[in-house]
């Protein structure tokens, strides 16, 4: 069986805490705020609360792009503030694929 | 209205590579994209135009209470020199930036205006050096002048009650930090 397959089927039966877990490793480089890092929930902001500079943030989303093999269209990236909202972009853009 | 941007470009060399695939692609239009690849400096040409959209969304949140992000949205023409506009929702934002080695910074207007004070600074004294300007403008007590800060974090300066900035943008990175403020 086709090796990316498996992978997809892999990403989409992810739960919210394995997507969690992901998210933290893709933002970790750019975090400049390590407490608010190592006190994350679903509420943190990228950047009010981890301090990620902007221009960062569109490495935070190109970086989710290529982990989870899923395309984040204009929309969804004009939403991409917080913790909370990349993981719902994430689980819809996994169940759409 | 007021915003601003600035950008320590060591720095900026440091936290981000423009020149990965998609970086451009996400945050600049067609035309944007153009001028970069085009420009006799590209780094410096990214940043420029980074700056501005920056600046402009800054004033866009000080009138409309949300955040979002939208950079390619935020479309940037050079006019004369280091001048320019960018366009947002039918809205045109005037820019002007100064250029150098070290840093780029950039100031937006929605129009010329009056008692605007803008001032570059280290990022550290931003909030005293604000209070000292209006202190002077206005004769008041800097132990009475207070920052506020909106839900979306646009700063306001008030003594007691009263609006002493009628807007204010504050920008940091790296070195260099700014401010820039119309008095009310």
């Amino acid at each position: 069986m086709d090796v990316l397959f498996l992978r997809n089927i892999k990403k989409e039966f992810m739960t919210r805490e394995d997507l969690i877990i992901s998210l933290q490793k893709i933002v970790k480089p750019y975090v400049q705020d390590q407490n608010a890092f190592n006190n994350l929930s679903e509420e943190t902001d990228f950047i009010n609360d981890l301090k990620i500079n902007s221009a960062n943030l569109v490495d935070v989303i190109l970086d989710v792009e290529d982990e989870f093999d899923i395309e984040i269209d204009n929309d969804s990236m004009e939403k991409m503030l917080s913790v909370k909202a990349a993981l719902d972009i994430i689980e819809t853009k996994l169940s759409a694929s | 209205m007021i915003g601003n941007d600035v950008i320590d470009l060591s720095l900026a060399k440091i936290e981000s590579n423009w020149q990965r695939k998609g970086f451009l692609k996400k945050l600049f239009s067609n035309d944007e994209q153009q001028l970069i690849l085009e420009a006799s400096n590209s780094f410096e040409m990214v940043w420029r135009l980074w700056s501005m959209k920056e600046a402009a969304y800054k004033i866009f949140t000080q009138q409309h209470n949300m955040r979002f992000f939208a950079p390619k949205k935020f479309e940037c023409k050079l006019t004369q020199g280091f001048k320019g506009e960018v366009c947002y929702r039918g809205q045109q934002f005037h820019t002007s930036s100064i250029i150098n080695t070290q840093y780029i910074f950039t100031k937006a207007g929605l129009s010329k205006e009056k008692n605007s004070y803008s001032e570059m600074i280290s990022p550290d004294q931003i909030d005293t050096k604000i209070k000292n300007k209006l202190n002077v403008l206005t004769g008041l007590n800097i132990s009475g002048i207070e920052q506020i800060k909106s839900r979306n974090g646009a700063p306001s300066y008030y003594y007691k009650t009263t609006l002493l900035t009628s807007s204010c943008s504050i920008t940091h990175h790296g070195n260099y930090g700014a401010f820039s403020f119309v008095q009310a």
